[in-house]
């Protein structure tokens, strides 16, 4: 069924790509663009002209008076249907009703059953649709003459429905609105446990997975389900994170390894068994340049190598002191794109931190190359079955040079990784040992001189503790003089733990049940730790932890408060910019009552900002924009760094535009990419060198900047071959413009594949057929152009200019006979028209992100108060943070 | 040796000390629980490792030792590796042509992961499977039964990754330990009681009962519209606390009695009869019991060594494994058939004991209730095409026996992949048309009641069944 929907769609896309190069015939009349051949830079200046909003602002400020405040007083407004009956409704009935009314209702629309009553009727969403097809002039269509509307007819239309909208959400509100309050998300809620705990977590596949709404977002409260099975997964998860954070007993003692690589060459009985030429080499060989850039075992000095394919390791017993001492002369050489593995046998614990300590250097310092490191893990559990993966979070660099190795640690949880479950065997099979490999990550091949990296030494230590007790431990078992009276120390314990967990102080009389439950478990538990343990678990499973709260502080009489309490903002606040809990400081300010006061909001977001933890906001809210997730849904990108590359790429745009205060716009356009390595080559843009995401500037004949060219966002909307216009277009519309298209009509004829007439036609013989067919037109047209405008962009998004030898035709034309040439018009035609509808979906988009409810009717004035402040200061992404966080939205229910 | 003469005391007092059959809590237990006394529908499989004899035509061996039948299907004529199964003929099906789409071109010792699950483990790399079809059913009992499932292999533990020793997994897809001690299996289905378990099910109970406490204490603080989403979260704690009081009440419920005559409780696999006759014998007591209704016997591990390996002991072969290498030694496929032949007879054995058993709760016989399968991932030498599979029983709930169905195209004689023995046959292309297995795990699912129309990435049913 889909997927003949599917191709329902593709064939009525052709016809209307058919359609639009007719429409580009340079002999329909359209009015040139006159400022067609200025840059996009410049298109940017005078499209800020064209806004509305600024324009406007005394409309801004209409609205802001009459409707304003959304306060508890206010009146309830009545809907304006004089205003309706005299000036409206004639002229819908002149120039809508032919298509919109009784005898055609293109769209499913029926102008005539809209209800006028906006504040009380139920056709807002409706009306909210007419307003951007009349305010956008692509209803009515131009090529109709008897359907046109003169400026002030247009404006009349627009004017009154704007009114109309901002008098709804009074009404409206607690009726429809959705509501902020909300489970956490799955993200959140490891990354609460994370900030919580100081632990490493791993929850992926434990807990259901989220769905996203329409928008997109996976924080939306509507969506936010809660089962028992999914309840007690939050139970288990949270047990076991306090058991990595909770230490009993003493300091176990930890398997040690230590491999240094002089200890190698000189018993190199193992790696000699196996390899096939286990000769040593030395400087007067033939291919000794080759040979020493091999996978080898290397004297620096004497120039003596020794093939190594691979290596074992015992631990060791003495618990001698740490570091590696000096290096010896003795390096394992790591070849580009090659691994050293290492057998440990079957030593390593069950549980706790492994770290892995590797001391390397670069063998050259051309800064052309680079190299980075990776473990691998891996068993052969019969000699026809292993598994391995990849352990390391991320690859890290070696940059240091030769004669000053550096090292570099990998913290790898051990109860997170596959291990061999043959390891307690007492028999020898299945194998019961394990293997760790190290792959140098390196664009160095084919060079004279590639870059490998040189291991000296590798120290392996589990379980792996800095401190005994962890912090993680003594953060929880607080030091304290009360310690031996478990009744006093048990409530300091809780009632520290429960203000971070809860986010909020809690009452002595809310700490007695859990006192009670405490004493009961101490009674069956071997110590008070334990005991607390199990308790702290309860805590953690309480929706004061699961759900973010909005409480109803004065829940007497109806009029509930209209805002949150500032130790919900605290959270809210947390929330959007972390995705997690807040720490002590916003917690502090907001119990002293400071959080309220402006300066100290702003100075909370800029001290945020600058947290590392901010990373997860463009982490969390990009991909959910964007709707990156469709990569996922591809299967043409074989090239697994590749496609990480592209999931990155807009997600460090944003960091970039952020971190800068960059104006909104450069999402459009911008004369600078952020961009690695890989994508570099991808995007054939050259002189970057590394894996590390950097801005880059580049010329127009390019073709990137902005977002809309990420190689994710044209690759995930293909078909997996070629481009998909139609994805392309359906996303634009969705995803940046915020003018999503309706649902494909019920009524739309499939195609009849077991027709033998159909049969017989060609592909384009259908299409044509097809676009014969009128209730398919009216949407496409609305699509199609802005996808078609992406045809230089293959299914990879490389950029190309002939499709199987013929020219690409990129051109199309909007329902308002707008041309769309190519990207650059795309782009152009956006920043020129489109600006105030690009701000207002993004302001749209984050304020539904922030509260984590999509943004409704009853939301418009707020979202369009805090559109208008984001275009006067000039659209800055940073600014616009600034302006949500401190907006009466922000703090609303 | 008096070890020996120790051994068998202890064989005595064990057989001894059963009581007679009487199943008073049985009784009881329905009587009080009218919505429980519908018949119970059983699952059970046995997987066997290493494939089946599939010698080619043209071979001497294949009149008697190619595992498929021949013939139709009413009129299938048994070779002499499933004979043993002729006095069951009208209870028993013979499939051909299934296998899970995506172990086609997996080396054959990696697939008993995904027997019952489907999943694409592939062949290296990250491993990740999912649920198996038995814990779907398991999960749809729920707390009905004692225990969910009984989860049995000759090797026990989970093994590896790709080298699984274990059929079940569960609905994130991560293996459930099996059992493999006579006596650890007995005792927890019979015999002790888990102190425990009931500390931590009342640590657990008070611990809801805090939170019901404190979810209250909030919802008074909340709109109505929020209260609403939290009832969510209240109602997921009260489903939770049913589950914990349906856990309490079979920690407090007596244990049943069971007939242990045919129990040999420290047997090991190398005794392979007396293992094979006891551990069937213990499912079948908890099946009698209602201790469990789904049930999964791994006969092994794929690849060779291990206790496994010694079951060949019982018809005089060396290790089971090596058999299949050595089919084309002299009397290699008559080998490797007996083999089989061997196997299959003990099933047969646990399927006579169903029959002959009357159903306790209803009538009919415990067969008819219960749905029997026994199979292998790989037919041929490493080759997890044309899974050899037989089912009983089941006539209750929908399944009409004494056939052999065969499905897919292009191999009704199973002539693919015949006669190989090597590393060729797997790596080779797919030439015929197969049906995925999980279309008949589906069609299992639903007529054991459970709502669904697709596993393992397989939507449908298989059509006659």
């Amino acid at each position: 069924m889909q997927s003949a929907g599917l191709l329902l769609w593709m064939l009525v896309l052709f016809a209307a790509s058919l359609r639009s190069s007719e429409g580009s015939d340079p002999e329909t009349p359209s009015t040139p663009d006159p400022r067609k051949a200025d840059t996009l830079e410049s298109a940017r200046e005078s499209g800020r002209t064209n806004s509305r909003l600024l324009g406007q602002s005394d409309l801004a400020k209409n609205t802001t008076t009459n409707s304003a405040s959304v306060t508890p007083s206010s009146e309830i407004p009545e809907a304006n249907l004089a205003d309706f009956r005299q000036v409206i409704s004639p002229i819908l009935n002149q120039s809508c009703l032919p298509c919109h009314g009784p005898h055609r209702s293109e769209g499913r629309l029926r102008i005539d059953e809209l209800s006028p009553d906006l504040v009380n009727g139920s056709d807002s969403e409706r009306w909210r649709e007419v307003y951007n097809a009349v305010g956008n002039s692509e209803m009515p269509p131009e090529d109709d003459p008897a359907c046109q509307l003169n400026d002030k007819d247009r404006a009349s239309i627009v004017d009154w429905i704007s009114q109309e909208m901002s008098k709804a959400p009074i009404a409206i509100r607690d009726k429809t609105q959705p509501s902020s309050f909300r489970r956490m998300t799955n993200y959140e809620y490891r990354n609460a446990l994370e900030d919580l705990l100081s632990v490493s977590l791993s929850t992926a596949n434990r807990l259901p997975q989220e769905i996203a709404s329409e928008d997109g977002f996976k924080n939306s409260s509507a969506l936010l389900q809660m089962s028992a099975m999914q309840f007690e997964t939050h139970r288990d998860i949270g047990l076991d994170a306090l058991h990595r954070a909770i230490v009993f007993g003493n300091r176990p003692e930890p398997v040690r390894y230590r491999i240094s690589m002089l200890d190698q060459i000189e018993k190199p009985s193992a790696s000699k068994k196996k390899a096939k030429n286990s000769e040593f080499f030395d400087k007067d060989d033939n291919d000794y340049e080759k040979k020493r850039r091999g996978r080898v075992l290397l004297n620096l000095e004497t120039g003596q190598g020794l093939p190594f394919q691979e290596g074992s390791a015992s631990p060791i017993a003495d618990a001698i002191g740490e570091g590696f001492g000096v290096p010896s002369a003795v390096v394992l050489v790591v070849p580009a794109s090659n691994e050293v593995k290492w057998n440990l046998d079957r030593f390593l614990p069950d549980e706790g931190i492994m770290r892995v300590t590797i001391r390397a250097g670069r063998s050259n310092s051309n800064v052309e190359q680079h190299a980075a490191l990776r473990l691998i893990f891996s068993a052969h559990t019969s000699n026809d079955a292993n598994f391995s993966q990849v352990i390391s979070q991320r690859d890290i660099p070696i940059k240091a040079s030769a004669d000053k190795p550096e090292c570099i640690s990998f913290d790898i949880q051990l109860q997170d990784i596959q291990r061999n479950p043959f390891r307690k065997l007492s028999t020898t099979f299945p194998r019961r040992d394990e293997f760790l490999s190290i792959r140098n990550v390196s664009n160095a091949k084919g060079q004279e001189d590639p870059l490998c990296v040189w291991i000296n030494d590798i120290e392996i230590i589990a379980p792996y503790y800095e401190n005994w007790p962890p912090k993680s431990h003594t953060d929880i078992f607080i030091p304290s003089s009360s310690v031996s009276d478990q009744a006093i120390y048990g409530r300091e314990v809780l009632s520290k733990f429960l203000r971070r967990a809860w986010r909020r102080s809690v009452s002595p009389t809310e700490l007695e049940p859990f006192m009670d439950l405490l004493a009961k478990y101490r009674a069956e538990l071997p110590s008070f730790e334990a005991a607390m343990t199990e308790v702290l678990a309860a805590a953690l499973a309480s929706p004061e932890f699961l759900y973010i709260t909005q409480r109803n502080t004065s829940s007497e009489n109806d009029s509930a408060p209209q805002t949150i309490s500032p130790i919900e903002l605290a959270s809210r606040l947390s929330f959007f910019l972390w995705s997690s809990i807040p720490d002590e400081t916003l917690l502090d300010l907001a119990e002293q009552g400071n959080l309220s006061d402006p300066a100290v909001l702003a100075q909370q977001v800029d001290r945020m900002l600058a947290d590392p933890r901010s990373s997860r906001l463009a982490d969390t809210f990009v991909p959910q924009w964007l709707g990156i997730d469709g990569l996922d849904s591809v299967t043409h990108i074989t090239d697994g760094s590749l496609k990480e590359s592209m999931r990155d790429e807009p997600i460090a745009f944003f960091k970039e535009v952020l971190s800068s205060n960059s104006s909104c716009l450069d999402f459009i356009h911008s004369p600078y990419v952020v961009i690695n390595e890989t994508l570099a080559n991808h995007y054939r843009i050259a002189g970057v060198r590394g894996p590390e995401f950097r801005k880059v500037a580049v010329e127009t004949s390019v073709h990137r900047g902005g977002i809309l060219t990420n190689a994710a966002i044209l690759a995930m909307n293909s078909d997996g071959k070629d481009s998909h216009p139609l994805k392309r277009g359906v996303w634009m519309l969705k995803r940046i413009l915020q003018d999503p298209p309706p649902p494909p009509p019920p009524n739309v004829p499939e195609v009849d594949l077991t027709d033998p007439e159909i049969l017989k036609m060609s592909l384009k013989e259908r299409i044509v057929d097809h676009r014969n067919k009128p209730a398919c037109l009216s949407c496409h047209s609305k699509i199609d152009p802005w996808g078609i405008a992406f045809e230089n962009f293959d299914a990879m998004g490389k950029y190309r200019t002939e499709i199987q030898g013929l020219q690409v035709d990129a051109k199309s034309l909007l329902f308002n006979k707008q041309e769309l040439d190519g990207i650059e018009g795309l782009k152009r035609y956006l920043l020129l028209n489109r600006q105030d509808q690009l701000c207002r979906a993004m302001v749209d988009k984050l304020c539904g992100y922030a509260l984590g409810r999509p943004m409704s009717s009853a939301d418009r004035t707020q979202v369009d108060r805090i559109t208008v402040e984001f275009r006067k200061q000039d659209d800055r992404l940073g600014d616009l943070i600034q302006l949500i966080v401190s907006s009466n939205l922000f703090k609303s229910r | 040796m008096s070890d020996k003469n120790a051994l068998w005391k202890r064989r005595e007092f064990l057989q001894g000390a059963g009581i007679a059959l009487s199943l008073p809590w049985l009784e009881t237990y329905a009587k009080e629980h009218p919505e429980q006394s519908v018949t119970p529908r059983r699952f059970v499989s046995i997987y066997h490792p290493d494939g089946v004899g599939l010698p080619l035509k043209t071979d001497p061996a294949w009149k008697d030792w190619s595992w498929f039948p021949r013939g139709g299907e009413r009129d299938f004529e048994l070779t002499k590796v499933l004979d043993v199964l002729e006095p069951l003929r009208s209870e028993i099906s013979i499939y051909s042509g299934l296998s899970h789409p995506a172990a086609r071109n997996v080396h054959g010792h990696s697939n008993a992961d995904q027997y019952l699950t489907g999943a694409a483990i592939g062949g290296n790399g990250p491993y990740k499977n999912s649920v198996s079809v038995d814990q779907v059913y398991a999960m749809h009992i729920g707390e009905a039964t004692r225990h969910a499932s009984l989860v049995l292999s000759t090797n026990g533990g989970i093994g590896g990754p790709r080298g699984a020793q274990t059929q079940s997994f569960n609905s994130q897809g991560r293996p459930i330990p099996a059992m493999n001690k006579p006596k650890e299996v007995f005792d927890m289905l019979f015999v002790t009681s888990n102190k425990d378990a009931a500390a931590r099910l009342a640590r657990s109970k008070s611990a809801l009962d805090l939170l019901i406490a404190n979810t209250k204490a909030l919802n008074r603080e909340l709109s109505s519209h929020d209260q609403q989403t939290l009832q969510q979260y209240l109602d997921a704690v009260r489903d939770t606390e049913l589950k914990l009081t349906k856990a309490q009440k079979w920690i407090d419920t007596p244990f049943p009695t069971v007939d242990t005559k045919f129990l040999t409780l420290d047997a090991e696999p190398k005794e392979a009869r007396l293992y094979f006759q006891t551990m069937y014998e213990l499912i079948y007591l908890a099946f009698l019991s209602d201790t469990t209704r789904v049930a999964t016997f791994q006969l092994g591990r794929e690849n060779g060594e291990g206790p496994h390996d010694l079951l060949s002991l019982a018809v005089g072969l060396g290790p089971a494994h090596g058999l299949t290498h050595a089919v084309k030694q002299p009397d290699g496929w008559k080998n490797l058939g007996t083999y089989n032949r061997y196997q299959v007879e003990e099933f047969s054995r646990f399927l006579h004991r169903l029959k002959d058993t009357s159903e306790p709760s209803a009538d009919g016989n415990m067969l008819d209730n219960t749905f029997a399968m026994h199979g292998s991932a790989s037919s041929s030498f490493h080759l997890s095409r044309n899974y050899p599979i037989l089912s009983a029983g089941g006539k209750n709930f929908g399944f009409s026996n004494g056939r052999y169905l065969k499905f897919g195209r292009g191999n009704e004689d199973n002539q693919a992949g015949a006669g190989i023995d090597t590393d060729s046959g797997w790596q080779g292309k797919v030439e015929v048309e197969e049906l995925p297995l999980s279309q008949l795990f589906v069609t299992v699912l639903q007529r054991l009641g459970v709502e669904t129309d697709s596993f393992g990435g397989a939507t449908g049913t298989l059509t006659g069944v």
